[in-house]
């Protein structure tokens, strides 16, 4: 072989099925690291965020001005901020109609934080599932691919007269960088898939901890009157 | 919203890696495979050129001392007769001597009144050296005989040198045919020229097999020139023309 075998001749003369292949893991390459930064952003400014209002909330300051500071921002509430903000809308409104009738404030209270919770662990697991899909499924995508060069070009041996290294071996590489691209997919959204999880079941426990002393507050403020 | 912002810088970032790994792989792997370096050939230069003058002026000296020293022997070996005679003389008439051999090694003393003794004890020294000149030069003529024969030793071992030379071309040039089979065997005649180009091969004794002959001449033919001594007696007795034995296991010159 007098030309140098450069990886972009190699996947250029790839079969079609091959090339769908590599095309397919480079695109699910891409969506999952551009998850895997999203996520890093999400994730580090939800945390942020709940350290600020949580040395906001424990500093003594009055638990309506925080609420009307919450309201006055235009955007939704993320993270800790919607959970205190549903959970104390909950407590005004249930107040205004049930009076001093504690359990059935309290449970409604409950109940709006739940919802707000469980509204902010969709929002933090949003795309890990792809995540998941990403790395559990990459491998096998690239495999198949290699097995189809491999095959094409066994069969493709098949036919030639001289049967020597240099017919084979183009072919087999070709097929390989199928297996190198699912591998290369794969790896990075695994890692980010567990971190993730681990990160957001913290954040959880977090915020369930929040929840929980919110709501004794409350129920605390609701029997003092 | 900050949200589309994320989105945006995420898939910047995503694209950038991306991009990054992707021309570093093409990088690498040019700079892999542009590995293959060219072995320069060894170009040889041949110039005409005169024959070097002092080689010829040493070799002519040497033939020279050669011829001087054959001279110088049989000098002495008419000395040696000479003395001899002279010897045989000395018993009948004694006072020859002093005439006959003094004149030759140191001039006559000038006392005509030498003692017989002295005399006689001039001559036995003289006779002595002569001996010993003898012994020398028959030492000297020993020496260069064995030098001859050590050199026809050599030239011989210099030859078989070349045979063994002629059989690794020939072999590393033949592809034995299939149809080959353990005791066939083909004679084959090579003919070359001085500088040891084979002008022609003849088969002499068939195989049989005419595939297997047809792969001998061809083993012959593309060696093309075998290296051959460059005396010409040599090569006129050995690589002039010579005969080649093919078989399918070894090959025979």
């Amino acid at each position: 072989m007098n030309e140098p075998i450069s990886i972009l001749n190699l996947i250029l003369n790839a079969s079609v099925v091959v090339q769908i292949v590599m095309a397919i893991l480079i695109m699910a390459s891409l969506v999952s690291w551009v998850m895997i930064f999203q996520r890093i952003f999400v994730l580090s400014s939800i945390r942020r965020m709940a350290n600020v209002f949580e040395s906001e909330f424990w500093s003594g300051k009055d638990l309506r001005t925080i609420f009307i500071e919450i309201e006055s921002v235009e955007a939704d509430p993320i993270g800790i901020e919607h959970l205190f903000y549903s959970g104390f809308k909950e407590f005004t409104r249930s107040r205004q109609q049930y009076g001093t009738q504690a359990e059935r404030i309290m449970q409604n209270v409950q109940r709006a934080m739940r919802v707000a919770l469980s509204r902010e662990e969709e929002r933090m697991e949003a795309s890990l599932p792809f995540l998941a899909t990403v790395g559990s499924t990459s491998p096998y995508i690239g495999l198949f691919g290699t097995v189809w060069g491999i095959m094409n070009s066994f069969r493709g041996l098949a036919n030639s007269n001289q049967a020597s290294l240099s017919v084979v071996a183009p072919g087999i590489s070709e097929a390989l960088i199928a297996t190198a691209i699912g591998l290369f997919a794969a790896i990075p959204a695994v890692i980010a898939y567990n971190r993730y999880s681990a990160q957001v079941e913290v954040i959880m426990n977090r915020f369930e901890a929040f929840s929980d002393e919110f709501s004794s507050i409350l129920n605390r403020s609701i029997q003092n009157k | 919203m900050p949200k589309l912002v994320v989105y945006v810088f995420s898939v910047f970032l995503a694209l950038l890696l991306h991009s990054a790994v992707v021309g570093l792989l093409l990088v690498n792997w040019q700079a892999e495979s542009s590995e293959p370096t060219q072995i320069e050939p060894l170009y040889i230069n041949a110039s005409l050129m005169r024959q070097n003058p002092i080689q010829t002026r040493k070799r002519e000296e040497l033939a020279a001392q050669l011829r001087a020293q054959q001279k110088k022997a049989r000098q002495i070996a008419e000395r040696n007769k000479a003395l001899a005679g002279l010897n045989r003389d000395k018993k009948l008439e004694p006072v020859q001597i002093d005439e006959a051999v003094p004149k030759r090694v140191e001039p006559p003393p000038p006392q005509s009144t030498l003692s017989k003794a002295r005399q006689e004890e001039q001559l036995k020294r003289q006779r002595e050296e002569l001996f010993r000149m003898q012994m020398e030069e028959e030492l000297t003529l020993a020496v260069m005989e064995e030098q001859e024969r050590r050199k026809a030793v050599t030239d011989d071992e210099k030859s078989m040198a070349f045979v063994a030379q002629i059989q690794q071309d020939i072999i590393s040039n033949w592809s034995r045919p299939p149809s080959a089979r353990n005791g066939m065997q083909a004679l084959l005649r090579v003919f070359l020229v001085p500088t040891g180009e084979v002008v022609d091969v003849v088969v002499q004794e068939s195989s049989g097999n005419e595939a297997f002959d047809r792969s001998a001449i061809l083993a012959v033919q593309k060696a093309e020139q075998f290296q051959v001594p460059a005396v010409a007696i040599q090569f006129e007795r050995h690589f002039r023309e010579f005969t080649v034995l093919f078989r399918p296991e070894d090959l025979r010159l």
